[in-house]
């Protein structure tokens, strides 16, 4: 089973399709015939964290995968989402969280919350859930009424009528949302995961959002990434389930901040010391992570399936042999990104330039054209 | 097609970039109108609601008068929300009566302590005008189209009335600023001139 490469079959909720993956991830599934993934050692750990977790609360599992650019994080959470669907849990996957804080969607201030709604976010968001999770939602039932603004939903209306109430219409979706995560922390019959990619743009102190002072908004008010927030530090919990954050390494406007890094053990880029800047605030929101470092290299056994799965494709223009697969699994040091976007499709560019001792013009014979 | 002031703003431009085509308004200001208005970066004219609209033309005819923006609270680390049942004219009417109620007890111990609250201490100040504290927030003083274009005007004027190098230069529709003249003052020769705008 390790060093399988398995695709991710096209179902009718397929959460590739209606939750959307991290734009590298995408670029990778168009170029290849089918969707798929190579199985590796931490797939399986993962995968046996995740079945302790469906029996627990989700406070009790939460975890942030790290580890250096390119080393597979964003595809472990893609597999650790399409696990949980199999396992029938309920899934909440936000591939780019970025683009909650990066001022691409509307804000409205809202004074019952004293926080900045963000209606079309949550109205987006809403229609997913319900896409990828209708049928396990259809079995949910809400235990308190809601009404707001001349609408009302008895207790007893099923999840799924509320959710698809609030992705028709996005006045009331932000608190239909909101009523949303609420009941799903109160029923205890089907274990949820919220996975959240580019997890570090929430915890970053600043958003790009201005309020009309113009001062910078902060994550924790603006209405959805304080809602992942609460999660990830265990304020709100599922009774059963696990929240899964995974960090973009390399992202310059949105780095892994001090409080992370402190609190995952992660050494970082820069050296920091005791009297860097940290906030009180968000070392309270990161209490209680755990890191799950994901290995920096593929194993030559999984290198190799990955190796076979392009090589099927045609995606290599060298002759395909162990001498071309050494060489590129050495060139990218095993790096996964490395090996697959320069290594194997590298070789689109063609085969190296050879030295031509006999010509008798100097720039020809030293290789350059 | 929006409409503000009488200039046209594309649908398909971001709203940020729209608004620089007010004369005075520059991606600065434009993205500290934006702000004031909760329209995000990548908001484009078509998806501006009609109170943004309207909000935006509002306040660019008349600046001065426009309401200071009220400083809302935001919710503190472990803040529950009243549930959603509570309707907004209330907790706005609460809002309000708690800020009133809060201004009453910062004046009652102002004069408690002998210092009188703020509008007294500007009327005692024997009729003259106490000096404006300068804001920081540029769309307090904000000129724009009209009223820029005359101040521009005001400023020529009163460079020519002082009989001040800066003004015969202007009349004489040559470069202000000292730039070289024995080639080249073709934009000043063109448009520098009293009455320029």
């Amino acid at each position: 089973m390790i060093g399988q490469v398995v695709a991710f079959n096209q179902t009718l909720n397929d959460p590739i399709k209606y939750f959307g993956t991290p734009k590298n991830m995408l670029l990778e599934f168009r170029l290849l015939s089918q969707r798929c993934s190579v199985i590796r050692n931490i797939t399986i750990l993962t995968a046996e964290e995740l079945n302790s977790a469906a029996s627990g609360p989700s406070h009790k599992t939460r975890y942030v995968l790290t580890g250096p650019s390119g080393c597979g994080k964003s595809f472990l959470l893609l597999q650790a989402v399409q696990y949980c669907l199999a396992k029938e849990w309920i899934v909440i996957y936000i591939p780019r969280a970025k683009t909650m804080v990066n001022s691409t969607t509307t804000h409205v201030y809202d004074l019952r919350t004293q926080t900045y709604l963000q209606p079309n976010y949550a109205h987006q968001t809403l229609r997913r859930i319900l896409e990828v999770n209708s049928a396990n939602l259809q079995t949910l039932t809400m235990r308190d009424g809601l009404s707001y603004e001349r609408r009302s939903f008895s207790s007893g209306t099923t999840l799924a009528q509320l959710a698809s109430a609030g992705s028709k219409d996005p006045a009331i979706s932000s608190v239909v949302f909101e009523t949303l995560l609420t009941e799903l922390c109160r029923q205890s019959k089907i274990p949820v995961l919220l996975a959240v990619d580019d997890f570090q743009s929430i915890y970053n102190q600043k958003t790009t959002y201005r309020d009309p002072h113009f001062s910078a908004i902060r994550p924790y008010h603006l209405a959805i990434p304080r809602f992942i927030l609460e999660f990830a530090s265990g304020k709100r919990s599922f009774p059963k389930g696990a929240i899964i954050g995974a960090l973009t390494a390399a992202d310059p406007a949105f780095p892994v901040t001090n409080e992370l890094m402190d609190e995952l053990g992660v050494p970082g880029v820069h050296p920091r010391s005791p009297y860097s800047k940290r906030s009180k605030i968000f070392q309270e929101y990161a209490r209680g992570l755990r890191n799950l470092p994901v290995p920096t290299e593929f194993s030559p056994r999984e290198a190799a399936s990955v190796f076979e799965t392009w090589m099927r494709d045609n995606a290599l223009t060298a002759p395909a042999n162990d001498e071309l697969f050494l060489a590129k699994y050495t060139e990218s040091g095993g790096n996964p990104k490395a090996f697959v976007w320069q290594g194997i499709l590298g070789t689109l560019e063609g085969a190296a330039p050879v030295v031509n001792e006999s010509t008798s013009w100097p720039q020809l014979r030293e290789g350059r054209i | 097609m929006v409409h503000i002031l009488g200039i046209n703003l594309p649908d398909d431009q971001l709203a940020r970039f729209a608004l620089t085509s007010i004369y005075g308004v520059g991606p600065h200001l434009s993205h500290r109108l934006c702000a004031r208005f909760q329209i995000h970066d990548k908001c484009r004219v078509r998806d501006l609601t009609p109170f943004q609209t309207t909000a935006l033309s509002s306040f660019l005819q008349s600046p001065k008068t426009a309401l200071p923006v009220t400083q809302y609270p935001l919710a503190p680390i472990n803040f529950i929300p009243r549930p959603p049942s509570k309707s907004i004219q209330e907790l706005q009417a609460e809002f309000n009566a708690e800020r009133a109620a809060q201004k009453q007890k910062r004046d009652e111990k102002l004069q408690k302590m002998g210092k009188l609250p703020v509008e007294d201490v500007k009327a005692k100040v024997g009729g003259r005008k106490a000096p404006e504290k300068k804001s920081r927030d540029p769309l307090t003083e904000l000129r724009i189209e009209s009223e820029l274009r005359r101040e521009i005007r005001e400023n020529i004027a009163h460079q020519r009335l002082i009989g001040s190098y800066v003004g015969r230069r202007h009349a004489m529709h040559l470069p202000v600023r000292g730039q070289r003249t024995q080639t080249n003052a073709k934009t000043a020769r063109k448009l520098n001139s009293l009455d320029r705008w």
